[in-house]
């Protein structure tokens, strides 16, 4: 293993491992998804009627681990192998 | 002997208004509510391999009657439109109203139709508890259904008006359907969905006319 491909390993590495930091930052959920039901403070009428919480839709973004994080590592995998071979064909030719 | 028969018909009549569950409120008689409010919720939850699938519609209609002396007069019915369920994904919503499954298309809506109320429990003067059966319709097949239901009457007041003019009807009922019994694939996005889905709906009604 040369130098070059020591340094794609390391970088895929990284990409791979930020992205899943970034994932579970993000709440470490199984699915991404468009959006997100947050529960509404209850009113006195509300509790006075016996009723649960309710909810409201918000559209936000949330990174999940299928598709988003998985294609991503996925694409990193398959670059880095692509670039690993191509730098380890560079170096058998030079050495010949 | 018209003595007696009065008499029959009061001691019939106390028998019966013992017999007759309901609230204790100011308000008496038929009183018929509504439930079209942006703010009433019908959610569904299943669970799958992958993770928990809620979803929830805002876009709920209906009417209940009912005597409020006697909970077990009422009739009426609930529908949500299908179009309306959202579970925070929006390819899995698409599918949920895809033929394959909800079919939205030939079947909008979700119905709730009650036919009887038994098992009624007084828990306090304005609140009722009891098991409603009723026909529930969903992709175009309809099954009877009992639902846990909870029910509470608040005569309009000051804090009343704030929501709505009139009195106030708070429902809270909860019950399982099979998605099989309403021949609904339960294969969502690749994932199996539980064959039992969760249904509780949260609603507030309003008798102003």
């Amino acid at each position: 293993m040369n130098t070059k491909q020591k340094y794609v390993i390391i970088a895929a590495l990284v990409l791979i491992v930020a992205a899943l930091i970034w994932w579970l930052a993000s709440g470490g959920e199984i699915l991404s998804k468009d959006g997100i039901w947050v529960e509404k403070e209850m009113t006195e009428l509300d509790k006075a009627l016996g009723l649960e919480p309710q909810k409201e839709y918000q559209e936000k973004f949330i990174l999940g681990l299928l598709p988003h994080t998985a294609v991503f590592s996925g694409a990193v995998v398959f670059i880095s192998a692509i670039l690993f071979f191509i730098f380890k064909s560079k170096k058998t030719k030079e050495k010949k | 002997m018209n003595t007696i028969i009065k008499t029959l018909i009061v001691l019939l009549a106390a028998v019966s208004m013992s017999f007759a569950q309901g609230f204790k409120v100011k308000a008496t008689g038929e009183q018929t509510f509504n439930f079209e409010d942006k703010r009433n919720q019908v959610k569904f939850f299943s669970t799958t391999p992958l993770e928990d699938i809620t979803g929830i519609s805002n876009d709920v209609k209906g009417k209940v009657s009912f005597n409020v002396a006697d909970i077990k007069s009422m009739k009426g019915s609930v529908t949500i439109s299908v179009a309306s369920i959202k579970t925070a994904i929006d390819l899995r919503d698409e599918h949920l109203r895809s033929e394959n499954w909800l079919d939205a298309a030939n079947y909008p809506e979700i119905t709730f139709k009650i036919k009887k109320v038994g098992d009624v429990k007084v828990l306090e003067d304005s609140r009722v508890e009891a098991k409603v059966t009723g026909d529930f319709t969903v992709h175009g097949i309809t099954k009877e259904t009992v639902a846990d239901v909870t029910l509470t009457y608040l005569d309009a007041s000051d804090q009343t008006k704030q929501y709505a003019p009139g009195d106030l009807l708070g429902v809270q009922a909860k019950f399982n359907i099979a998605l099989s019994d309403f021949e609904v694939e339960n294969m969502i996005v690749g994932q199996k969905v539980a064959d039992t889905i969760e249904i509780s709906a949260n609603l507030r009604g309003s008798n102003a006319k």
